[in-house]
Parts: structure tokens; C-alpha cells; sequence
């Protein structure tokens, strides 16, 4: 019972997070930090709790960018581009209807591959060595600067800036205090959750608040049909979706990489393989829309195989999954957790509950989305913010958390107006011990060569090679920041 | 200005409403102290009649968790801090904020180590891979006594540590376990509790083999005893006295000892701050937890029949280690970690017995 208490709590509170515009699944979790304590007798009640917001949230992200043309998380920007338009010539219930569709059949679909046989990947965990651990993590950092946006040299900035401040602390080996100008209160490290609010939270949140309220009609002679017509939207171009949601998934495996490069790429697979369309894209197309949103769950359920199996987060909202798990007890990537079947019951029946769950109340709701997006973003703006002060207060709860939190905002927003990407900014502050750590073990007991005489190692290698190619030559991503 | 005011408001009515007693556990989960701590916390909660929470605050060396409870937890009275042998290790020779004498005691559990290796190693000949994590040291210096026999001084047994083994610096329990397992290092070292759960099943497969346990210190006289937890493995002097005939003893040796007598008897000692109004009601319930056969019969099922101290009784087993740090085995511990490991370290002079 008291499970599914959190089942619902945890699917209303990510569709909350989902519907309010830049919000989304990350900064959802962020607050999590704000009463993690209720988690800690049953750190199971957590894994239902994170599960059902993420799925839910990204279900609900799709809201605000067909209504208000404001991405519900970057994960939905490409929904935009068709769904508002949509919105804005009266079919908002359609677009909404087809997004929800699309979002959960595929969610469903790579959630049972995910989930259900995660447990019989666990195997990989032993073949996977410190060779192949180095450079699982040297892919994600090469992942997050060239996959993730077009300007690869400014993500390798975010990239040394995250990594070099993630070093700040006590040296992992010797357990001396470094890098902290003098400064007693970062001697065990710059904490992770002003970081997360300042940087990847704030600077959006201050955007939306800035951003004119802008909201499209919905038609209300008959919503039914409209959303009746997003189902059958969805199965016409159910080819369109299924291609969306294996993009997501072969994204969500890429670690480090989010739902922004998903989505995108699905959105342009679509545009590139649909050609001569009656309506065109970007003025009102249903299979952009369904392209996009195909990856969009997909995504999310496939990027839990590196966090869960290696503790490498498979999107930067798994940095956040990461950190809120090892605090109640359960530490992703470890030999204990990956024996542990309760683990992946739970997170298995929370997954798959919460997406129906959602689908169910996403369909009812969007009678009312109009309705709903006409609360100006100022009233959620202020709760979203307290929330996030009080997560990154609870470190020492002196005046020097407060300072970090607004030293964390000032760069966000430094970072977003310098479009450096954020993401790479996060993946290299929380990876930057483990990638440490491993380059030690594997100086320790490799030759330097050690990595190209294993197979799976010297296979990572060479897909990171192509990354790095494809990032420098090739990408045009529409992301000019994530 | 507001509307600040109004986020703070919503901070403080948070603060507020933050009740239950939580035990601080300075590693990550799936340490041992980790391991320990959520079997413990759920007695000690019924005897408490209040919820007990195990918080981990993993970081370097598992010196942050302590540093924090030192600097800003302390003050909180449902705050109970959880070393471990990590902790008390570091505290002989790094540079740490803690200080065990400025708490309240509460209760420690004198523990034991248990030294594993792989089936195939022969540690008399082979390269011996072995992982670091926080307070293995002690198991350092007794796997290179063991390996290279009787050897004249500190510097002799650096020297045989350099040629003989790879310590293999930055690693988690897990992440040493998880290595062990995979072959990549080819010894291991547990706590009955996690021994039980990670290592005993590699050994029932044929794939681990017990080496040697480091004993039990009596806190009446000082010296170390066997444990009767691990009636199959030999403590480390036996181990030791059957393969080199004869006893270890020297310098190095004396250094050992110091740093695993620190390590197990403070392996999982519980502390609150000076002054803290509920430390009387917490040793009360951990002597009302001892006392329940039920209770305790289900912690030694999982984490071994091991003595507990509380209050005073704790205060005087820690006076017996304090008692053996002299200057010679201080200094020669502080050499072989920064000449033989090369890890930092300081000499903390102020340590030494009066």
C-alpha cells in the first residue's frame, strides 16, 4: 500500500514537473534533495518515487511545447516545432493526443526490453574490466561534447571547467584537501546539488519567467475527437514513431548524451524520410510531432541500462538519479545493488505502473492543458525556487550554502548566455573522481596499450573515434546548447 | 524581498519538521560500516521507540562523512555518528578535522579483518594485486609480513612491498570486490558482515581461499586473541609462525600493530556531539538493545558475536589504544605510508601517550 502511495505520488508530482514549462524531470529531481529524508527508512520507496516522476514528467513535458511553445524539458523542443502550430490552428488536442500516444507506446515497447531483462545484462558487469570501464567513461565525455551540440569546442570547455571544479575536494588517493584556495568550507568537495539547481535548473527558469505568456487555443466543440484522432494519427504513422523510439533508445544507451539529441535527431529522421508532405514541416505536420515524441520515453527507459549496470549516468538526469540513490543506500554500478532483485522488481513494476498511469490521466488532462497553461509562470516560478534553495542548503545549512546556491545561479546563467554546454558542464563535474579514480587503477595494472587487447574496450574505443569524427565533420545538431 | 523571505520561511518549516534519529555512515553503500549500520539501525530503533535512518556521506578516504558530522552535525541531538576502522586509521596520520575526543561516546563494537585471496595465487611467489580503500593498511602490512618473511627493518619491508605488490589506489569496497571478482586483483580483505555476504560464497565455489584473520584485541590487557567467528582461518601471528617458524616481531611489526589496533577496536564506534541531550537515552537503548537475546541473536546472525562497549567502558577500550602510540611506531607507520605506499600523510607528534 504504501508503495503505491508513492506510485501516484510519484506520477503526480513528474506530471506536475512535466507540464510546467522548462521544468521537466531533472529539475523534479533536484527538489527530491528537499525531503529525501522520507525515502531513507525504505530506500525502495525512492526508486518508485524517481521512476514514476521521470516517466510521467516526460509524458507531461509534451504539454507545454505544443500549448505555450515553451519545451516542457529539452527533451520536447523538437515537439514544438510541429505541435505548436498545430496548437495555434485549433488542433492542440490532437498534437497533445498523438504526443501522449507515440511517448507511451514507445516508452512501453524499450521500457520491457530495459527493465525486464535488465537483470540478465548484469552479466556484462563482469566482463566489463577497468580497461573497459576507462573508456565507457572517456565515450561519455566524448559523447556529451560532440554529439550533444554543434559547437564541440565550447562543450570541451564546459567539459575541462566541470571536470576541473568536480577535482576540488580531498585527492581520492592520497585524501589530501586541493584546489580549494583556502577555502575550509569546498575542503571535501563542491557539493553536487547547488550545481545541479544553479547551473541546470536556474538559468531555464529564468528564461521561461522572462519569456512572454504565450498560449494557443484548444478546440473545444468536440476534444474528443481530437484526441480519438491523435490515436489514429498514431497508428497511421506508427512506422514514423517506432524509428523515433529506436533513435531514443540507441541515444539512451550512449552515456551521458540526453533526450535534447533524441529528440532532434528523431525529429530530422522524420523530416529527411518524409518528403513532398501536404502540410509542410514546422507549419502543422502530426508526423513531426510523432517522430519526435517517439524518442522521448524511449530515451529516458534505455538511458538506465550505463547508470544502472555501471553507475555512469546514461543522461545528465541520471547524474541526479545517481547522487539521490547513493545517499539512501543504494549505489548503481555496485556488485550489491546488481544481486539485489528487489531493486529491479521495483523499478521494473514502477516503470511499467506509472507509464500506464500517466497515459491514463495525460489523456484526461488535455481538456483541461489550455486551462491549466494559463497560470502564468511567476506563480510556479517562486515555489520551483524554494525548493531548489532549500535542496542546496542542506550541505551545512550556513550562510555558505547560500552563497554557493547563488554563485552556482550567476554561473548558470554566465554558461547558458556563453552557450557552453551545461550538460557537458555537469557530466564532467560528476564524473571527473571516477574518471580519475579508474585512470589510476588502470595505470596501476595496465601496460598504456591495455585497452586496444580487449575486445569490448578496444570496440568502445573505436565508437568513440567515430563520435569524435561525426562531432568535428558531420553534426549539425539543431541544439545550440543543452 | 518577499518573496525571499517566503523561500526561507518554507526552508525553516522544512528544518523543522526533519525528526528522526539518523545514523551517519561515512562510505557508500555496500561498505561494510554500510552493511553493518542498516543491520543494526532497525534494533535500535525499536528499543529507541523512534525511526533510526542510515545516511551515507561517501567521499575520499571516507574522511568528508566524519569532517562534516565534526563540523556542522555534531550540534544536531538526533545525529549519531558511525565510524569506522577508515576513520580511525586516518585519524593516526592523515590530515583530518574529527577528533574522537571531543564527542560523546556512546558504544564500539570490537571487530575483526579477514585477508581472502584468489585459488590460483600462490602469495609466496606471485605479484599480489591488492585494492585500497579507506583503513587497509593495517592488511597491507600484515599480507607483506606474510609474503616476505622476517626481514631486518621498515626500510626492508618497503622495499619487498615495492617489488611484491600493486596497491591499487581509488577504490570503493565495491569497486574492489566487484575487482576481485573479475580477477583484476587477486586479494581481498572483509569484515565478518560483508565477508559473510560477498566473500564466503566465492570461497564455497571454489574461486576465494580464507588467508588469515588480524584477531581480536582484549581491551583488559591490550593483546590481540583469536576470534572465534572465523574458527577455520588462522590469525595472522599463527599464519604467520606456521609458514616463517617463528613469531613476527621488529619495528614494522610494532607499527602494525598500532594501526590495526586502532583500525578494529574503533571499527565501528558510535559517537553525538558533547552535550548532546539525548546521549544518555541513546546508550540506554543500545544497553537495552544488548540486552534483548532477540535483537542481538539477529545482529550476530549477520554481523558476528562481537563484544560491545557503551559509555565509560567504550571511553576506557579506546584509553587502551591511546596507549600504545610511541613515537617509534608512529614515525615508522608515517614512513612506510609516504615512502613504501606513497600516499600523503602527516606525523602528528600531539598522538603520541603521555
Amino acid at each position: 500500500m504504501e508503495y503505491l502511495f508513492w506510485l501516484l505520488a510519484g506520477t503526480l508530482y513528474g506530471f506536475t514537473f512535466g507540464i510546467i514549462p522548462v521544468a521537466g524531470a531533472a529539475t523534479g529531481l533536484i527538489t527530491i534533495f528537499s525531503f529525501l529524508d522520507v525515502f531513507r527508512a525504505d530506500p525502495y520507496t525512492l526508486v518508485i518515487f524517481t521512476t514514476a516522476l521521470v516517466v510521467a514528467s516526460t509524458i507531461g513535458d509534451s504539454f507545454s511545447s505544443v500549448v505555450m511553445n515553451i519545451p516542457g524539458a529539452s527533451g520536447s523542443a523538437a515537439t514544438m516545432v510541429d505541435g505548436f502550430p498545430m496548437a495555434q490552428q485549433g488542433q492542440a488536442g490532437r498534437a497533445l493526443s498523438a504526443s501522449i500516444v507515440t511517448s507511451s507506446v514507445n516508452g512501453l515497447i524499450w521500457g520491457v526490453l530495459v527493465f525486464v531483462f535488465l537483470p540478465m545484462y548484469a552479466v556484462l558487469v563482469l566482463k566489463f574490466g577497468i580497461p573497459e570501464m576507462l573508456m565507457f567513461l572517456i565515450l561519455a565525455f566524448s559523447s556529451v561534447c560532440f554529439i550533444n551540440s554543434e559547437y564541440w569546442f565550447r562543450g570541451i570547455i564546459a567539459l575541462c571547467i566541470g571536470t576541473f571544479l568536480g577535482l576540488v575536494g580531498l585527492d581520492p588517493i592520497t585524501g589530501s584537501p586541493r584546489y580549494t584556495g583556502g577555502w575550509d568550507y569546498i575542503a571535501n568537495g563542491i557539493q553536487l546539488v547547488p550545481i545541479l539547481a544553479g547551473i541546470l535548473a536556474f538559468p531555464e527558469l529564468i528564461e521561461a519567467y522572462r519569456k512572454p505568456h504565450e498560449v494557443a487555443k484548444l478546440e473545444s466543440k468536440n476534444p474528443w475527437q481530437q484526441i480519438w484522432q491523435g490515436f489514429v494519427d498514431s497508428w497511421q504513422h506508427k512506422w514514423d514513431g517506432l524509428r523515433g523510439g529506436a533513435i531514443g533508445a540507441f541515444v539512451g544507451v550512449i552515456p551521458g548524451i540526453g533526450g535534447s539529441v533524441a529528440d532532434w535527431l528523431a525529429y530530422g529522421q522524420t523530416v529527411a524520410l518524409n518528403k513532398n508532405e501536404k502540410i509542410p514541416f514546422g507549419e502543422g505536420n502530426i508526423k513531426g510531432v510523432i517522430g519526435s515524441e517517439g524518442a522521448n520515453n524511449a530515451q529516458k527507459a534505455t538511458s538506465y541500462v550505463p547508470t544502472i549496470l555501471f553507475g555512469v549516468p546514461g543522461a545528465p538526469f541520471e547524474v541526479i538519479i545517481i547522487s539521490l540513490f547513493v545517499l539512501v543506500g543504494l549505489e548503481l554500478g555496485s556488485i550489491t545493488l546488481l544481486s539485489d532483485t528487489k531493486f529491479f522488481s521495483t523499478i521494473t513494476y514502477s516503470y511499467m505502473l506509472s507509464l500506464l498511469i500517466t497515459f491514463v490521466i495525460s489523456i484526461f488532462f488535455i481538456r483541461y492543458a489550455v486551462r491549466a497553461m494559463t497560470v502564468p509562470f511567476k506563480y510556479y516560478f517562486w515555489p520551483i525556487m524554494a525548493l531548489l534553495l532549500w535542496s542546496s542548503v542542506q550541505y551545512t545549512g550556513y550562510w555558505e550554502d547560500y552563497l554557493m546556491f547563488a554563485i552556482c545561479c550567476v554561473a548558470g546563467l554566465i554558461i547558458k548566455h556563453l552557450k557552453l554546454s551545461r550538460a557537458a558542464f555537469i557530466i564532467g563535474f560528476a564524473l571527473s573522481d571516477q574518471l580519475e579514480k579508474i585512470f589510476g587503477q588502470y595505470t596501476a595494472l595496465y601496460p598504456w596499450d591495455g585497452v586496444f587487447h580487449r575486445p569490448i574496450s578496444l570496440t568502445l574505443f573505436v565508437i568513440t573515434v567515430i563520435i569524435v569524427v561525426y562531432g568535428i565533420f558531420f553534426n549539425k545538431s539543431k541544439i545550440s546548447y543543452v | 524581498m518577499k518573496k525571499f523571505a517566503f523561500a526561507l520561511l518554507t526552508s525553516l518549516a522544512c528544518t523543522l519538521a526533519q525528526a528522526d534519529y539518523r545514523m551517519i555512515v561515512p562510505q557508500a553503500p555496500g561498505g561494510g560500516t554500510s552493511v553493518w549500520a542498516n543491520v543494526v539501525a532497525p534494533h535500535l530503533a525499536r528499543v529507541l521507540g523512534e525511526p533510526v535512518i542510515v545516511e551515507h556521506i561517501p567521499g575520499a578516504n571516507d574522511i568528508p562523512g566524519f569532517n562534516r558530522f565534526h563540523n556542522s552535525l555534531q550540534n544536531d541531538p538526533k545525529v549519531i555518528m558511525v565510524a569506522h576502522g577508515g576513520n580511525a586509521e586516518s585519524f593516526l596520520t592523515d590530515k583530518v578535522d574529527y577528533n574522537y575526543d571531543l564527542y560523546e561516546p556512546i558504544a564500539l563494537v570490537n571487530l575483526n579483518i579477514l585477508v581472502s585471496h584468489n585459488k590460483e595465487l600462490d602469495p609466496f611467489k606471485d605479484h599480489l594485486k591488492f585494492g585500497s580503500t579507506s583503513g587497509r593498511r593495517p592488511d597491507v602490512m600484515a599480507i607483506i609480513m606474510m609474503a616476505c618473511g622476517p626481514k631486518p627493518s621498515v626500510d626492508a619491508y618497503i622495499a619487498c612491498y615495492k617489488e611484491r605488490m600493486t596497491f591499487v589506489k581509488g577504490m570503493k569496497p565495491t569497486d574492489a570486490r566487484l575487482a576481485a571478482l573479475r580477477g583484476e586483483l587477486n586479494i581481498t580483505r572483509e569484515t565478518y558482515v560483508s565477508h559473510k555476504k560477498f566473500i564466503e560464497p566465492m570461497v564455497k565455489e571454489g574461486k576465494f581461499v580464507d588467508w588469515f584473520h588480524h584477531g581480536i584485541v582484549d581491551l583488559k590487557t591490550g593483546k590481540i586473541v583469536n576470534d572465534k567467528n572465523f574458527p577455520k582461518t588462522p590469525m595472522f601471528e599463527d599464519a604467520y609462525k606456521a609458514k616463517w617458524k617463528q613469531a613476527p616481531k621488529g619495528d614494522f611489526y610494532d607499527s602494525y600493530v598500532l594501526v590495526k589496533n586502532y583500525r578494529d577496536v574503533l571499527q565501528k564506534s558510535l559517537w553525538v556531539g558533547k552535550n548532546n541531550p539525548n546521549a544518555t537515552k541513546i546508550r540506554g537503548s543500545i544497553v537495552a538493545m544488548l540486552n534483548d537475546p532477540v535483537a542481538m541473536k539477529a545482529i550476530e546472525a549477520d554481523g558476528g558475536d562481537y563484544e560491545w562497549f557503551v559509555g565509560k567502558d567504550m571511553t576506557r577500550a579506546y584509553e587502551v589504544i591511546r596507549k600504545q602510540v610511541t613515537e617509534k611506531r608512529l614515525k615508522n607507520l608515517y614512513k612506510f605510508t609516504v615512502e613504501g605506499m606513497g600516499l600523503d600523510a602527516v606525523y602528528k607528534p600531539e598522538l603520541i601517550a603521555k
